[in-house]
């Protein structure tokens, strides 16, 4: 269980997450959503201390993880896997390097610096990259991958952490909606074959509608819903997204990235 | 190391597997070799300086103290009086320590210290001779650069420029001048500012041979010449690192400047050469201690500048 207690970030002047309160059982997909700087990116960064929350406190069973350090620290990074939205790998290297790279906490820094890995853990991240169906560019700089395949080498590089927690900041937003389905259905996989706890940050409604077991919306760095993805309605949505009640041109299927054949052209690009 | 694979490969994983280690083998061996060869090289060259050296390294150090017994003043207060050109009563009638001579009036009684007004002199130089640098090496920069320079003519032209401009030394182009313009700051600013023109021109056109070209591609679809897209596509995302290259030029151009006194470029080089060639050991320290404050001064001033100017966000803060 995941829980956060009235966490509050700020950045000088600006107040980027305001005292949010959650708790996030295991084994759960939650999408959080929300307009741009909602808040939605700083919410994920602390939860793994890549942004220190300024009050407020974040527990993960019994570890206090806002009063981590130094190794205890590195430790809990290692537990919760991170999936970034410009998937930063290194791109000089190759893709199974940089899969192993995910294990560099779990083995001696000296064994790591010369890049000595262990059968088992070229194993691990062979069979990771198997599962994920991009083997055949193994040996290839990751540099050179597309964006899809990519992100999917960021995914085999966090399975190998063995992570509790995988979080994944904006995972899709750069990718075409076929790889965006692929690496949706991978985090699902994840989550419902290993138990591991996904919280994702979605741009797209309707892919918080369709992988999620429970969606978060945020607004001005509140939480302004939180429920079943059943029960995020139209006027729901408006507010969230900040949309006039009476502007009809909004549509959910405007920021649509799913593969729906047939879809009839947005609304919103409708020539008047 | 264990020799079971768990979990289980298929086949192609195992194929795979053989793969990756025959190719990270290969690098390993790559790189043992070339650091077998850097220290090897390493080793070598020391040896060599010290056989043709004309003493061994380790048997003449004992002597470096005697070396520098001579710099050791009778009184401690003449290296400030040297350096503020106040008399000093150990006076003896010599040059050595006859420190008002060179007292530089303004208006009645106030003066400037001489090695104040050369050290002066020396940072003139510098800061010209970089102003000087910074102009040539930021207009051959867009020349030379394989992105924003398509004809490879023109490329190779603006190349070459820069190479012969830092291919000889600032105190090879010093002495040139100096017979031609006679001795003084003028032969020094030619001879560090065409250096310093050709290696800011090299640093620069690598830096823009390094930029995201979408800016570029975006001006193009606008419509936009040559002169615009260097200056809007270009210029821009270049200009952080063209302050922390120029800052540090400046830096090292006050050392060059120095150096270049000392073969009659002027300034407070020239007077340093002068005071350890005659023996005169106060005024040599008091040039030491403001060389060394004022380079000091200069590099703190020019890491501050670049922080101010470039943003704390370029260097990852």
């Amino acid at each position: 269980m995941l829980v956060l207690d009235d966490v509050t970030r700020r950045f000088n002047e600006k107040t980027a997450v305001a005292g949010v309160s959650l708790s996030i059982p295991s084994g759960s997909f939650v999408g959080v959503i929300g307009r741009s700087g909602a808040g939605k990116s700083t919410l994920l960064r602390m939860v793994n201390r890549l942004v220190d929350p300024t009050s407020g406190a974040i527990r993960f069973g019994d570890v206090d993880v806002t009063k981590l350090q130094g190794k205890a620290l590195r430790d809990w990074r290692a537990r919760c896997a991170m999936i970034f939205q410009q998937f930063n790998l290194v791109g000089r290297l190759d893709v199974l390097t940089n899969v192993m790279l995910g294990r560099l906490n779990h083995r001696p820094t000296a064994y790591s610096l010369v890049k000595s890995f262990t059968d088992r853990e070229r194993a691990m991240a062979i069979s990771a990259l198997e599962r994920l169906g991009i083997a055949e560019v193994a040996l290839q700089r990751a540099g050179t991958l597309s964006g899809g395949q990519q992100q999917r080498v960021a995914i085999a590089r966090a399975i190998l952490q063995e992570p509790e927690i995988i979080l994944a900041d904006e995972p899709i937003a750069s990718l075409d909606p076929r790889n965006a389905q692929v690496v949706m259905r991978s985090l699902q996989a994840l989550n419902r074959n290993d138990g591991i706890t996904v919280v994702t940050n979605l741009h797209t409604l309707d892919t918080a509608r369709e992988y999620c077991s429970r969606v978060i919306a945020m607004a001005n760095g509140r939480v302004v819903f939180d429920g079943a993805p059943e029960a995020l309605t139209e006027p729901v949505v408006r507010e969230i997204y900040g949309v006039e009640a009476d502007d009809a041109s909004f549509s959910e299927r405007a920021t649509s990235t799913s593969l729906g054949f047939g879809l009839n052209p947005s609304p919103a690009f409708a020539v008047s | 190391m264990s020799r079971t694979t768990e979990p289980a490969l298929s086949p192609k994983g195992l194929e795979l597997d053989r793969r990756w280690r025959a190719l990270a083998a290969q690098r390993r061996l790559y790189t043992i070799l070339i650091l077998l060869g850097v220290g090897g090289a390493l080793v070598a060259s020391l040896r060599y300086a010290n056989e043709t050296n004309a003493g061994d390294f380790f048997e003449r150090l004992p002597h470096f103290f005697d070396f520098t017994s001579w710099l050791i003043p009778r009184d401690w207060n003449d290296v400030w009086r040297a350096l503020f050109d106040v008399a000093t009563p150990s006076a003896d009638g010599t040059e050595a320590t006859n420190y008002p001579l060179g007292r530089v009036y303004l208006f009645g009684d106030v003066y400037l210290p001489e090695y104040f007004e050369l050290m002066l002199v020396t940072l003139n130089i510098a800061l010209v001779s970089t102003l000087v640098g910074v102009l040539g090496g930021v207009s051959l920069c867009f020349l030379a650069a394989r992105n924003t320079m398509t004809n490879a003519w023109m490329r190779g032209f603006a190349r070459r420029v820069a190479e012969i401009m830092r291919a000889f030394p600032e105190i090879v182009i010093a002495g040139f001048f100096a017979a031609i313009l006679s001795i003084g700051p003028i032969a020094a600013i030619f001879a560090v500012g065409i250096h310093t023109i050709g290696a800011l021109g090299k640093l620069f056109y690598e830096v823009v041979e390094n930029i995201d070209m979408g800016a570029n591609e975006g001006l193009s679809a606008v419509g936009a010449n040559w002169f615009e897209k260097v200056r809007f596509g270009t210029l821009p995302l270049i200009l952080p690192n063209l302050v922390s290259y120029s800052l540090l030029r400046l830096e090292i151009n006050v050392r060059a400047s120095t150096i270049i006194g000392a073969v009659g470029g002027g300034g407070i080089g020239q007077e340093l050469k002068l005071a350890i060639s005659r023996g005169f050991g106060a005024k040599t320290l008091a040039l030491v201690l403001i060389l060394f404050v004022t380079i000091v001064i200069v590099d703190n001033l020019s890491a501050h500048l670049r922080r101010r100017l470039v943003g704390e966000q370029a260097f990852g803060l």
